[in-house]
């Protein structure tokens, strides 16, 4: 499995798209498409957690190529609040309940589209980080935050 | 490189950016997205973690957790 590319970013939008899926970019998956520019391993998606979107999404991920089993699949319909795939084409993981962020709708309301990507805002982007206090997390918020500064001096 | 929604953080809290870190924002927003992806995706193999196809946890919290008993403290999953 190679690194996740900008053509399955693509797939992601497009197939996620023909079925409604709420979703949005968290992590630094989410920062570099607002364009911080560091590296990341793997996309995180926060997805919303509801019967048909929890379905359409069991479902769009088989179109994306991910080898689900039936329990598999269960799991993700069931919205469990964190799953790792690497079962697929690339790494992904599943976040139903990130750290740092009360309500799905809420973050919604706050997103930001890039090329058509969802992506979470940088404050929660930096909330969910913050929350985590993982050492990892921590080395990467200085420089993060700071590129939050630039990017609202842009927007202004 | 899309448009904002409403800040949450204190924008009055004073942020500073060392110039080498604004002259990188800057040089990746001169950069397509694809370009940008391409620089920022990287792909190395993580002990333990990349061993199993599927995982699921419950809460975030049992997913920390797990992480922290489970993975070498040099992936600094643990939290500080």
């Amino acid at each position: 499995m190679g690194a996740f590319e900008y053509r399955q970013a693509e797939e992601i939008r497009e197939k996620f798209a023909a079925r409604g899926i709420r979703y949005l970019f968290l992590g630094k998956s989410g920062a570099i498409l607002l364009g911080f520019p560091d590296t990341t391993q793997d996309a995180d998606i926060y997805v919303e957690r509801s019967v048909e979107n929890c379905r359409a999404l069991a479902a769009a991920l088989r179109e994306l190529g991910f080898a689900l089993n039936a329990e598999q699949g269960a799991e993700i319909e069931r919205g469990k609040d964190f799953i790792q795939l690497k079962n697929g084409p690339f790494d992904l993981d599943l976040i139903f309940a990130p750290d740092g962020i009360e309500r799905f709708e809420d973050a919604w309301r706050r997103r930001v589209d890039v090329e058509g990507f969802p992506v979470c805002h940088l404050d929660d982007i930096i909330a969910s980080k913050a929350a985590t206090n993982r050492q990892k997390d921590r080395e990467s918020l200085p420089r993060l935050r700071s590129f939050r500064e630039w990017w609202m001096q842009r927007q202004r | 490189m899309g448009k904002t929604a409403r800040p949450l953080l204190n924008p009055s809290a004073p942020v500073s950016i060392p110039l080498e870190w604004r002259e990188e924002f800057e040089a990746a927003a001169r950069r397509p997205l694809s370009q940008r992806m391409r620089y920022a995706f990287i792909r190395t193999y993580k002990p333990v973690l990349d061993d199993a196809p599927f995982r699921a946890w419950d809460s975030t919290a049992q997913y920390r957790s797990w992480c922290e008993s489970n993975l070498p403290d040099w992936l600094g999953y643990g939290r500080v």
